[in-house]
C-alpha cells in the first residue's frame, strides 16, 4: 500500500476534550497534557490509524479533518 | 486599478468602463469562515472575487447546506440580486479561505449596466454560464439518486473534470445535497460492489463501467 496521510488536527480548534480518543477504536490518538497551551490531541500511535474518519465525526469543534483524494487505480483498466 | 486584472470578466472592457468600475468599487477582506451574504437579508450589491474561495449555498428546512457553487478568484456572485429591486438574497455566501473581494453597491452596479454596454454584455454572458450550471444541478438533484450523484462525482473528480482537491465526507455531502451518514454508507456500498477501494486517505476507483452504470440513476 502507498503511504497514507494522517487526519489533520487544527490545534487552534482542539480543546483537548478527548472525545476523539474515546471514539478511536485503533488507539491511535491520545491527549497531551504537557502542551504549553493546555491539553490537546496528538497521534500517540500514528501507525495504528486506518483513516476510518470516526475521530472527525465525533469532534464537535471541527478540529479534525479527514480529507480524501479521489484517484483512479494505476492498474485499473480505464 | 491593478486589482481589475484579477477578474478576467473585465479584461475585454474599454478603459473608460474599467475606470468607472475602479471608481465605484469597494475592496473588502474576509477571514476563513466569515459570512459575506446571508440568505433572506436585504441585497447590498454585486461581488467579484479577487483572491480566495467563496462557497455559495442555501439552507434546507432542516438546516442542511446545499452548495450551489464554490467560487474561485475571477468569479462573481450576487450579480442577479440588484436587478430584482430590493428582493432579499436568495442564497448565502461564506469565505472558505482568506478572501479579497471587490464590491459594487447596487446603485453603482445598475448604473454601470445601464451606461456601459460592454459591461452589460460580459455580465449577461456570466448569467448564461450560471444558468447552465444551475440547470445541471437541478437535473442532478431531481433525476439522480444519491448513488448516482456519488458515482458521477467520483468519476468527475478522478477524471479531473473538476478542480482536483481533497474532500471530507461532510464536504461531499454538502456538494451532493445529502448528509454525512448517507455519504459514508454509499461509499461502503461502492466498496462492497467492487467499484472503489479505500486506501488510507485515498478513494481509489477501480471499476469505470460499474460507476458509469450507477451514474445513470
Amino acid at each position: 500500500m502507498k503511504t497514507s496521510l494522517l487526519p489533520e488536527i487544527d490545534l487552534d480548534r482542539c480543546n483537548g476534550c478527548g472525545d476523539c480518543v474515546t471514539a478511536c477504536a485503533e488507539g491511535a490518538l491520545a491527549i497531551d497534557n504537557t502542551a504549553a497551551h493546555g491539553p490537546m490531541v496528538v497521534f500517540a500511535h500514528p501507525e495504528a490509524c486506518i483513516y476510518c474518519t470516526t475521530c472527525e465525526a465525533y469532534c464537535t469543534r471541527g478540529a479534525i479533518r479527514c480529507a480524501f483524494e479521489i484517484v483512479w487505480d494505476d492498474e485499473a483498466d480505464q | 486599478m491593478d486589482w481589475l486584472t484579477h477578474v478576467p470578466l473585465f479584461n475585454t472592457l474599454s478603459l473608460e468602463t474599467r475606470e468607472k468600475i475602479a471608481r465605484a468599487a469597494l475592496l473588502r477582506h474576509f477571514q476563513p469562515g466569515e459570512s459575506i451574504l446571508i440568505e433572506g437579508e436585504a441585497g447590498q450589491g454585486a461581488y467579484f472575487i479577487l483572491e480566495g474561495e467563496v462557497r455559495v449555498f442555501r439552507l434546507s428546512v432542516e438546516g442542511r447546506e446545499q452548495v450551489l457553487a464554490t467560487l474561485k478568484p475571477g468569479a462573481s456572485f450576487n450579480t442577479v440580486g440588484p436587478l430584482l429591486d430590493g428582493q432579499p438574497h436568495p442564497a448565502s455566501a461564506r469565505a472558505i479561505t482568506e478572501t479579497r473581494l471587490a464590491a459594487l453597491r447596487s446603485a453603482d452596479y445598475l448604473d454601470l449596466l445601464r451606461t456601459c454596454p460592454d459591461f452589460s454584455f460580459v455580465i449577461l454572458r456570466e448569467f448564461a454560464g450560471r444558468l447552465a450550471h444551475l440547470t445541471g444541478l437541478v437535473e442532478n438533484l431531481a433525476l439522480h439518486s444519491v448513488r448516482g450523484r456519488m458515482a458521477k462525482f467520483l468519476l468527475a473528480q478522478a477524471d479531473g473534470e473538476a478542480l482536483h482537491r481533497r474532500w471530507t465526507q461532510d464536504e461531499i455531502a454538502e456538494h451532493l445535497g445529502s448528509v454525512r451518514d448517507v455519504i459514508g454508507r454509499t461509499l461502503r456500498e461502492f466498496v462492497d460492489a467492487g467499484y472503489i477501494r479505500r486506501e488510507g486517505h485515498r478513494i481509489v476507483l477501480v471499476d469505470r463501467e460499474g460507476l458509469e452504470r450507477e451514474a445513470q440513476y
